[in-house]
């Protein structure tokens, strides 16, 4: 599956995104108030153990995880920096300091306006349907040998970054094999 | 296509609270389970506003809603955050338990027109027999952890007695040994002593009776018989029998004293020897101990005393303790070369007195550090030391129900410390007969 998607259809795949990840950037701009940058989408087709890796930041991230179903299955990582959370929940009205569960409702309510704006504005573009369920937090065993029903899962990578404070995330839609297929079929549709 | 009627009544079915809003928040939608839980029927709240008949929520349903709106992307609320949203009331009026419902809530873009959405669904979902179990759950969990962390203290609590109990049973067994041997040295080295005793004096007359025939042939016989027995005295060796024989007695009798010596503190050790229980200031005890062996201090030794002022009556066995005490300066004393300072520090301590002797000597090394404790363990030269002065002390501290610990660096110097606990009349006689009845032999 490495070479399945093709330099072609890489293109044209980051070329959505970025335009999907402006939408998404925008909105969430309009929500809080405050400018947001986003870097240019990666897309790389990943192994169980470049997966694995992602979590080794614990330290540094909070993770949460949504899957989505639909003509597209897979499910949206989001990756939200530890630091410069209070500004974030300041722009978000949610008093502070924040204790623990405040915390964890503030990083799933990032993530999920984050995710949702993402998958939602990739699925517009592609004509595609894929419904997001609501997140949870997703705490990774550390030491555990992870296991994985797949050999390779196509990652799309995205990261934004909020201006005037410390805070950005890292926004992964994985795309499960076959969900691969459909993209592709999709795709070629929309070229022809 | 199900009509509108049986779609109306499958909402009303489902085990989920729905209610939809409109740009403006306003309600026009307001399934049974919201009706009947909140006690308002769907035409009393149908067109009213969400965030004026909630008004204790409204800043958190108004920011979700908002985001829904401006995002076009669905919200949701975690029991785990906020548990009640809505105040229900209870479900179960007649076996109480009133709790309130725990709720996860979704709030979704329903219909959307040009991509601006047109209303919203508030999806509530009861989700009170889960937060209860997790709840229950993470309680357990809590309640583990302490439990866990109480018995690992246990553990370092026993290992801890496990390693007095083992040191405890040792001097118990060497006591018993102690005993038996004392008892059986004992016996011959009385009779030696006092056979030796009578054989120094038989020999003085022995001695006398030679002298004096030894005269009386030099007077009243003739010169060849002098020379006879000038020849016999001279092979029989009898100058240097002479000289030698008391010496030789005088080294007997020592040796049977110093066997003497030896079995009475095996039979302290072993506790035959019972001195009197009785109140006592241990200060005095030390001061008594410290004239005892100030021969051994005077030239080289300066004693620093720090006593504290009123020191409280002890019930103990005062002489014992001055043995300990004795035991511990003389050590002090020989581990200090040339000159040195041993510091006597006597202490009130929570329930009793801390006494602490820390000499400037060489030490103890590290490897015999555990066993200094242990009977018949000395470094001294053969013949100046026993080796149970200290496992004697060691004893006498625990029949006292104290404990005795020394730290000790090389070249530097070592600290004994000794705790004392006051103790009762009727805890000690407790004590003495758990003891009788433990090891009756002992007691003969």
């Amino acid at each position: 599956m490495r070479d399945k998607l093709g330099e072609e259809l890489r293109d044209v795949l980051q070329e959505l995104m970025n335009i999907s990840m402006g939408q998404a950037a925008n909105e969430l701009a309009k929500l809080i108030e405050t400018k947001i940058t986003l870097s240019i989408p990666h897309i790389v087709t990943i192994t169980p153990e470049e997966f694995a890796e992602i979590f080794d930041s614990a330290d540094r991230y909070w993770f949460s995880r949504q899957s989505f179903l639909g003509s597209l299955r897979g499910e949206v990582i989001a990756l939200l920096s530890k630091s410069g959370t209070d500004t974030m929940a300041s722009l978000m009205d949610y008093p502070l300091p924040l204790d623990d569960a405040t915390t964890e409702e503030l990083i799933l309510e990032l993530a999920n306006i984050l995710a949702g704006a993402c998958l939602k504005g990739f699925a517009e573009q592609l004509e595609l349907k894929a419904n997001l369920s609501m997140p949870t937090a997703y705490r990774p065993a550390q030491d555990k040998e992870r296991q994985f029903r797949w050999d390779s899962a196509l990652l799309m990578e995205v990261e934004f970054k909020v201006e005037q404070s410390m805070f950005g995330s890292k926004v992964l839609i994985c795309l499960e094999d076959q969900s691969v297929d459909s993209l592709i079929n999709r795709l070629n549709t929309l070229l022809e | 296509m199900v009509d509108s009627l049986v779609c109306n009544a499958l909402v009303d079915k489902l085990p989920l609270g729905i209610c939809v809003l409109d740009r403006d928040f306003n309600i026009s939608y307001w399934n049974s389970f919201f009706a009947d839980r909140m006690d308002m029927p769907s035409d009393v709240v149908l067109g009213r506003n969400i965030l004026e008949l909630f008004q204790d929520e409204a800043s958190f349903l108004k920011k979700k809603l908002k985001s829904v709106l401006v995002l076009n992307n669905p919200s949701f609320s975690y029991w785990e955050h906020r548990p009640h949203i809505f105040k229900f009331k209870s479900s179960r009026p007649i076996t109480g338990e009133e709790t309130l419902m725990y709720q996860n809530m979704e709030i979704v873009p329903l219909q959307i027109v040009d991509g601006e959405v047109q209303s919203i669904c508030l999806i509530l979902q009861d989700v009170t027999a889960l937060a209860g179990y997790f709840n229950a759950q993470k309680e357990l969990a809590l309640q583990l952890e302490a439990e866990h962390a109480e018995q690992r203290a246990l553990i370092n609590k026993l290992e801890m007695a496990q390693g007095q109990l083992l040191q405890a049973e040792k001097m118990a067994s060497i006591g018993q040994l102690a005993a038996g041997v004392a008892h059986e040295i004992n016996n011959p080295i009385g009779f030696i002593n006092s056979n030796l005793q009578s054989l120094k004096d038989y020999v003085a007359n022995l001695l006398k009776i030679v002298e004096f025939s030894e005269k009386v042939i030099d007077k009243a016989t003739p010169d060849a018989y002098h020379k006879l027995k000038a020849d016999f005295y001279e092979r029989q060796q009898y100058r240097f029998i002479r000289q030698d024989i008391t010496e030789l007695v005088s080294e007997c009798l020592e040796g049977t004293s110093r066997v003497a010596a030896i079995v009475k503190n095996l039979k302290s050790f072993s506790h035959v020897d019972n001195s009197e229980w009785q109140y006592a200031d241990v200060r005095d005890g030390m001061e008594n101990t410290l004239k005892i062996v100030n021969n051994q201090l005077k030239y080289k030794v300066t004693v620093h005393r720090d006593y504290d002022e009123p020191l409280p009556q002890l019930y103990c066995q005062p002489m014992q303790l001055n043995q300990v005490f004795m035991n511990l300066l003389v050590n002090a004393a020989q581990a200090i070369e040339h000159n040195g300072d041993i510091y006597i520090s006597m202490k009130c301590h929570e329930q009793g007195v801390r006494v602490a002797i820390r000499d400037t000597g060489s030490g103890i090394e590290p490897r015999h550090l555990d066993k200094i404790f242990d009977p018949f363990f000395t470094t001294k030269p053969v013949g100046s030391g026993t080796g149970l002065g200290l496992s004697l002390s060691y004893s006498i501290v625990q029949k006292h129900q104290g404990q005795i610990a020394v730290t000790s660096e090389r070249g530097k110097g070592t600290e004994f410390t000794i705790t004392l606990p006051m103790l009762t009349e009727q805890q000690v006689a407790e004590k003495e007969q758990q003891a009788r009845n433990a090891a009756p032999h002992l007691a003969e």
